[in-house]
């Protein structure tokens, strides 16, 4: 991994020169370690939120991607590092979800969590040229022939297929779930007519919805999306659902961080975050960023734990 | 469709100074990456993305797109030579490789291997270039029912790759695909035989078991000559292939070509796929095809050529869809977008110049590896004459620094030892490894779209007969397996 920091560095020694203030509490580069492979969706974020972050801690990120275990092991990686600040990483949904799956005991609780960078709804989409105009229509019809309807997927469990069973039970329908492994072949399946709906982030489809391929029905969420003004919150579109699953992305560090360190770390992400190459790229890619801090992360992040359960209940995966 | 001024304009930016030079020290990376075992053209890439931030775009692209191209080709390198795989992709090559290097055709096998992947890597770079928007169209087409029929036709092809004794190639397919049921469960998401380890939900790490199979276990093959067998010069041979060579395998080249091309186009299957079909369609094609395996030449071309034949078709569905083809090609997309060029149908429609560029850098980038590959064959050929005491744990130490580096996960050292031990206990009782790889690939590949499809169908088997791709496939691949077991069961006839 030398050849990545060297890189950084040199990169980053270009970007700026940090206040002495804050060059004092880090004294070499902060690794943070993305549990997913490079060049995915969620390390393209992260390798561009931590751009420039000598600007503002004062030394650079060094990005490793620790991949396995759906992220699991990357993770866990992070929890058990040293609290001090020079590990830290990133964090997303699984986290939510693995000690509900019984898939690993790893949840929050075991980080200090820093900052909330995205939190992303599931939209329900359908190609161009489909009957269903409305998620009115798409709903009715599969309350007329249940099990009919197939809805493409990111995969079991993920936050699109659980926002789409909670539609089901809400309304006493049935879809036929088709899971994929990621985003982009669940809307291939769509695009290519071979299923009649796809749940996926509004960020997955949004080329598609530009080239007129696609047409977003709905979309979770309290409030409409700012990069797709036009699409009605599932609310709106007569569906209103308590139990909203996100999907989303925050930096996390090991429990027990001094004091001193995750303030830095914070005031850190909180400039990142606000960092103009980071906002170009996320609304570029239509990923919604929401910024909360540490305190606020963690309410989200018991909160969703709370909306989760009954949703895995549902789908069949919650372990218990 | 194909703008000729635009492509003409895309080669101007690349034949330009900074480009060119990108593209060329890409290349010798590329090679090198490519063959050394364990480092991979994926890694490479994800190494060098943080670099490409302080370059241009254009040049940084450039210089990916010839890691890429070159990165392919160098795995053939190591195969031929030291029996080691560089890259998933060059196992295939290995076959009938490394045979002719033993032969002292080492340098002929290179040759080949080169003047393949390169006529490969150009076919299917034009063929992007020319045809992008219709191959879309064809990609679109094909969903879980036709990737379910490819499997099985892959599957039955396998047969054809089982060495002396099929019921030994049955029993390392079958573990194979024993080894792809380990991990979450694709269609359900829970887990199965991971016994209780969180490093296991996400099923064996591919790359680092692939690195045992093959060159842990072959080192360990070669610890036991240290000691017997007598240091000697090897012969290199001829590098450059004749004309008349040449025109000898072109009906192996123009199959690999298009085998590899439309392998590469199906999303999630790469190039270690379309070699492997080339493979056993050239050897099911040939007029002795008990010759493949101990050092066919046509071997080495159908692997080699398919191969690069299939980085087009996998950057297809990158650029034309955002659906990466491959590992190497997910790494290409995120690169893309890192630079505010996020693949998909708006990068045609928004930026047809860059489209074009991309498509004019991959031309220029398999003519740049062809050269350097060609120049340099003869120098990467003096590692036959390095002292084993040497190589040996050379190859060891770069076998598990790659294991460990693919994913940063420790257990992945693991997981390379026992397969490295578990591949020469194979390779010292006469199984063959490759089904193994080729069956935990094609297997998983098998169930998810198998289940997917009647996901899709709500449970009716009708939908492989009524999707005419899906049918038509799964027709050939009975035929497929049928011709193949028939002729193992003439007496006196070839056995594979």
């Amino acid at each position: 991994m030398k050849l990545t920091r060297r890189a950084f560095t040199a990169g980053l020694a270009a970007a700026g020169l940090a206040s002495p203030a804050i060059a004092q509490t880090f004294q070499r580069d902060i690794t943070m370690v993305v549990p997913w492979a490079a060049g995915g969706g969620t390390d393209t974020l992260a390798r561009t939120l931590v751009k420039n972050a000598k600007q503002y801690l004062g030394v650079g990120i060094n990005v490793v991607n620790r991949t396995g275990g759906t992220g699991a092991v990357g993770m866990q990686s992070v929890s058990a590092a040293r609290p001090d600040g020079y590990t830290i990483g990133l964090i997303t949904f699984h986290l939510s979800a693995y000690r509900l799956m019984g898939l690993s005991d790893l949840s929050y609780r075991d980080f200090e969590p820093i900052a909330l960078l995205n939190r992303t709804p599931a939209a329900f989409s359908v190609k161009a040229d489909s009957p269903f105009k409305t998620l009115k229509d798409l709903v009715d019809y599969a309350k007329a022939n249940p099990g009919v309807v197939t809805v493409a997927n990111s995969g079991a469990g993920a936050n699109t297929h659980l926002s789409a069973a909670i539609l089901a039970k809400n309304n006493g329908i049935k879809f036929s779930f088709v899971p994929f492994d990621g985003g982009a072949p669940a809307r291939t399946a769509m695009v290519g007519g071979h299923v009649t709906s796809l749940v996926s982030g509004p960020d997955e489809v949004l080329q598609y919805v530009k080239t007129g391929q696609v047409r977003i029905l709905a979309m979770v969420g309290e409030q409409r999306h700012p990069s797709f003004p036009d699409v009605p919150t599932i609310a709106e579109a007569g569906f209103p659902n308590k139990e909203i699953v996100y999907d989303w992305r925050g930096i996390g560090a090991p429990k027990g961080l001094p004091p001193a360190i995750s303030k830095t770390l914070s005031e850190g992400f909180e400039k990142m975050a606000k960092d103009p190459d980071f906002i170009a790229l996320m609304d570029q890619a239509a990923l919604a960023r929401v910024y909360m801090n540490g305190a606020d992360f963690t309410k989200f992040l018991a909160g969703m734990e709370t909306s989760l359960e009954p949703a895995l209940a549902e789908v069949g995966l919650l372990k218990k | 469709m194909l703008d000729f001024s635009l492509l003409l304009q895309g080669f101007g930016t690349v034949l330009s100074g900074p480009n060119l030079l990108a593209i060329v020290l890409g290349s010798i990376g590329g090679i090198i990456v490519g063959a050394l075992p364990g480092l991979t053209a994926t890694m490479a890439i994800a190494l060098l993305i943080p670099f490409t931030f302080s370059m241009d775009p254009t040049t940084g692209i450039c210089m990916l797109l010839a890691v890429y191209a070159a990165g392919i080709y160098g795995g053939g390198i190591a195969s031929i030579l030291i029996r080691t795989p560089g890259t998933p992709a060059a196992v295939v090559t290995v076959l009938d490789g490394y045979p002719m290097a033993q032969k002292g055709m080492a340098g002929q096998a290179l040759g080949l291997a080169t003047i393949g992947s390169g006529t490969g890597g150009l076919f299917s770079a034009i063929c992007l270039a020319l045809f992008a928007p219709i191959l879309a169209a064809f990609a679109l087409r094909f969903s879980a029912p036709e990737y379910f029929a490819v499997a099985v036709l892959g599957l039955a092809v396998t047969i054809t790759l089982t060495g002396r004794s099929p019921l030994k190639g049955a029993v390392s397919a079958s573990m194979g695909l024993l080894i792809a049921m380990i991990g979450l469960d694709p269609i359900g998401g829970f887990p199965r035989f991971t016994f209780g380890l969180t490093e296991l939900t996400g099923g064996i790490s591919f790359v680092p078991m692939l690195i045992g199979l093959f060159s842990l276990s072959e080192a360990f093959r070669q610890i036991e000559l240290i000691e017997t067998t007598e240091r000697m010069t090897a012969k290199i041979g001829r590098v450059l292939p004749t004309i008349g060579e040449l025109i000898v395998h072109r009906w192996t080249m123009l199959r690999a070509c298009v085998i590899g091309i439309v392998v590469g186009i199906i999303p999630s299957m790469g190039p270690e796929t379309a070699a492997f079909v080339s493979y056993s369609e050239t050897k099911r094609n040939s007029k002795e095809p008990e010759e493949f395996g101990k050092g066919k030449p046509d071997g080495v071309v159908a692997a080699q050529t398919a191969e690069n034949a299939s980085t087009g078709g996998d950057v297809l569905p990158m650029i034309t869809l955002g659906v990466p083809g491959d590992a190497a090609t997910a790494v290409l997309m995120g690169a893309l977008t890192i630079h505010n060029l996020e693949p998909g149908p708006l990068l045609f429609r928004d930026h047809p110049d860059v489209v074009h560029m991309l498509f004019a850098g991959l031309i220029v980038a398999n003519v740049a590896f062809l050269v350097i590959g060609l120049v340099g064959a003869r120098q990467f050929a003096k590692v036959l004459n390095l002292d084993r005491r040497y190589l040996v744990p050379a190859i060891m130490l770069c076998s598990l620094i790659g294991s460990y580096a693919i994913n940063n996960n420790p257990m992945d050292v693991w997981v390379c030892l026992i397969f490295g031990f578990i591949g020469y206990l194979m390779q010292r009782y006469d199984y063959p490894v490759s089904p193994i790889v080729l069956a935990q690939i094609l297997g998983a590949m098998a169930e998810s779209n198998f289940r997917r499809s009647l996901a899709m169908s709500q449970g009716d088997l009708g939908i492989f007969a009524t999707r005419p791709i899906a049918a038509v496939l799964l027709l050939l691949a009975v035929v497929a397996a049928v011709s193949a077991i028939r002729r193992q069961m003439q007496p006196g006839g070839a056995r594979p």
